[in-house]
């Protein structure tokens, strides 16, 4: 049954209008995996989030989640997936307690237990209106609903996005024990690289509606290299290596490459780049190129 | 118990700063063999970090014979973990301090002191089997 | 689902139940002090087939005392259509948050929820319609005694007309809400489509729904009983049944028409009699509760389908 993958996105496009909002998207991601979406907004993050969940319909391709298809088999998929949707909504008006009980009646899987016990320890009073907690307390009801569904697949949209950095990290802490203790997979998308290289393992980079890189972290920064070098035409590089980016100064010409195998140019200084770098070098790629 | 940290500048990969402090802490003595280490959901609660770093982490500890997990039970320091003799730990520093007292006077500042130290560790001039 | 839904609506529910609750603190002491006034002041004797004397002035009185409470029957016309226009707000609300990504993303389908969600609000609005039906219907028995069931502020509560006037507004909120996915526009305007609609269809359609009865009669005889029928013309005419246009006051020569010298000494009505009560009912709440259900399931298809 089990294909190792949680989530399998096959020439997947999303138009609004004449917009595309996503478009040729195929990726995979494993199971037990957690993994970043990351990309300026606008790029097609939420889109891609929202076909996985159901809430929207492909336009073009497919996706696949844990071997469901979202929309035809909703009924079979939604039990097994947690989903915090962007800005975390809740029912402002009800409580906590309130907006637990609604969890409990809109799932048959509900594990209350583990939902008062979230509740209790992030310091929450049952009896709270949902609308007047703070940001950071509101994204930690969100992810208790989420949590208590005992999903297979946790997906959260921007999550910490709204949030200050001590309720960010307490908020990618909940999410890291879950993963911990159970094994979940998780997809979690960000606009905000910082956090995300030691919270997740996997990375896919989206940009202009379109897949830029997508892979295992470690493989992301060990294979990509910034080379600095005389003033040159990247023409040779760009024969052998993938060059994300290229600038150039009156003397110098700086390359950040994906390298295909080792950089034997002696003409040539490496350094190793660090994730953000890398990620911020995707993103702009494609404005360049149209620049 | 191992409290750990993160330097995010380093550079050095989570899990390798991870295995690092461990070695360290086994070698200074803070760790005896016997001792157990955090369990994951401890060290993800306590650094925000991915469990597969800290697995990744103990499993090359594991590798190396420093650590030994018991299923169910946790990640313990093991009996065969290098531990030099505390003896030979007190006149290696009283050694070392007697260097630095004497680099001092001949004018080297600290900077200068632990990049010799570092050069010699890496690069040792004579083989000499420790 | 239900229970999740029930919660969801609770506020608009007690509020709805909250105005059909004030509504019956006014009814119902006047309406106890009018069956009252009827019985014994002679009304209900007077009144019935084989009284031997005229109701004149236990009528007059009867009137002159509870005419101002009576009028303000036109007001109750809003409570349906705010009834319907309320309940369509936790719909629109949870368009408007978007916490419909929440609803949708637990173990129920977004058509289950849908269903239930709209589902609720048809059911508290045609109950409202239902205790309001009842509660003016019994409050109003004494006038309807006396005047028949067909003037308009009877007609618009008593038989089956409210549960039109209750559905319709909620679907026409619930479908321009869907499309426009702001709530509090969408009400506001709903409510004010919903009079306009109401004040054409009592002005000028009602009465062709059914084809009324025209009846010409001569002067100064009795005519068709017209006391509980649902006058739309009357007035002199000629033999043929033409009405002529006369002039209320004073009559002088080169005045045309006046009414002092009515030619042909012919009268002519317009009119629905009592028995078209249920026929125009019937129609009328066809006509507004299938409207309704159409903008309801627009707006069902709508959100099922395009929102995201």
């Amino acid at each position: 049954m089990s294909t190792g993958l949680a989530l399998v996105a096959d020439g997947l496009g999303k138009r609004y209008g004449s917009k595309w909002a996503l478009r040729d998207c195929t990726l995979e991601i494993p199971t037990g995996s957690v993994t970043a979406l990351v990309g300026p907004n606008g790029a097609g993050k939420t889109t891609l989030l929202q076909l996985a969940v159901g809430l929207a319909e492909p336009t073009t391709g497919s996706v696949r989640v844990l071997d469901c298809s979202p929309r035809a088999d909703a009924q079979a998929m939604l039990p097994r997936i947690g989903f915090v949707a962007q800005e975390h909504p809740l029912y402002r008006g009800l409580t906590v307690r309130e907006t637990l009980d609604l969890g409990r009646q809109l799932n048959p899987g509900w594990d209350e237990a583990l939902a008062s016990e979230r509740i209790e320890r992030v310091g929450l009073a049952a009896r709270q209106k949902v609308g007047k907690l703070s940001g950071g307390q509101q994204a930690q009801v969100a992810l208790t609903l989420a949590l208590a569904k005992r999903p297979e697949l946790l997906l959260l949209d921007e999550p910490v996005a709204s949030l200050d950095p001590l309720a960010r990290r307490e908020f990618l802490t909940s999410v890291m024990e879950v993963v911990a203790e159970r094994g979940i997979t998780v997809v979690l998308s960000s606009h905000i690289v910082a956090d995300l290289e030691r919270v997740c393992d996997h990375l896919i980079i989206l940009s202009h509606a379109r897949t830029q890189l997508a892979g295992p972290i470690e493989e992301i920064v060990s294979s990509h290299r910034l080379l600095t070098g005389p003033r040159s035409d990247p023409a040779a590089v760009a024969r052998v290596h993938n060059v994300v980016r290229a600038s150039h100064t009156e003397r110098q010409t700086t390359l950040l490459v994906q390298a295909n195998g080792h950089v034997y140019d002696s003409s040539w200084e490496l350094h190793d780049v660090d994730l953000e770098e890398i990620v911020l070098a995707y993103m702009g790629q494609r404005e360049e190129v149209a620049a | 118990m191992i409290e750990f940290h993160l330097d995010a500048r380093s550079g050095v990969p989570t899990y390798l700063q991870l295995v690092n402090q461990v070695r360290q802490a086994v070698r200074l003595g803070i760790l005896r063999p016997g001792d157990q280490l955090p369990t994951v959901k401890e060290v993800v609660g306590a650094l925000t970090i991915n469990p597969n770093t800290v697995l990744k982490a103990y499993r090359e500890l594991d590798h190396e014979g420093i650590v030994e997990g018991r299923r169910g039970v946790g990640t313990f320091v093991s009996a065969q973990s290098p531990s030099p003799p505390p003896d030979g730990m007190k006149d290696l520093r009283a050694a070392l301090e007697k260097w630095v007292a004497r680099a001092r006077s001949a004018g080297v500042d600290d900077e200068a002191m632990a990049a010799m130290l570092a050069d010699a560790t890496h690069h040792p001039r004579a083989s000499r089997v420790a | 689902m239900i229970r999740a839904g029930w919660r969801l609506q609770r506020t608009e529910t007690l509020v709805t139940a909250g105005m059909l609750a004030a509504l019956a603190l006014l009814l119902i002491p006047t309406g106890l002090q009018m069956s009252s006034a009827y019985h014994h002041d002679g009304l209900s004797a007077c009144l019935s087939p084989n009284a031997s004397f005229g109701c004149g002035r236990a009528v007059e009185s009867f009137m002159s005392r509870f005419s101002g409470i009576y009028s303000l029957a036109g007001w109750f016309n809003f409570v349906p259509a705010l009834a319907g226009v309320l309940l369509a707000a936790p719909f629109l609300l949870e368009l408007e948050q978007g916490t419909f990504r929440l609803a949708w993303t637990q173990s129920i389908t977004r058509g289950r929820w849908i269903a239930g969600k709209l589902g609720l609000a048809i059911g508290v609005a045609l109950s409202a319609a239902l205790i309001l039906t009842l509660l003016i219907t019994w409050w109003r028995t004494p006038f309807v005694h006396l005047q028949g069931r067909m003037g308009a502020n009877v007609y618009d509560f008593e038989g089956t007309v409210v549960f039109g006037y209750a559905l319709f507004p909620l679907g026409l909120a619930a479908a321009l809400g869907a499309v426009w996915r702001r709530a509090v526009p969408a009400l506001i305007v709903s409510f004010g489509v919903y009079v306009g609609v109401r004040v054409f269809f009592d002005s000028w359609v009602r009465q062709r729904l059914v084809a009324p009865l025209t009846a010409t009669w001569k002067a100064k005889t009795s005519g068709p009983d017209l006391s509980h029928a649902w006058v739309l013309a009357e007035g002199p005419s000629g033999p043929s049944g033409h009405i002529i246009p006369f002039h209320i006051g004073p009559c002088f020569p080169g005045r045309p028409r006046c009414t002092l010298n009515p030619p042909g000494h012919y009268m002519h009505a317009v009119y629905h009699p009592a028995s078209h009560f249920w026929p125009l009912q019937g129609i009328e709440t066809a006509i507004f509760a299938g409207v309704a259900l159409v903008l309801l399931a627009f707006a069902a298809w709508w959100t099922h389908e395009r929102v995201a």
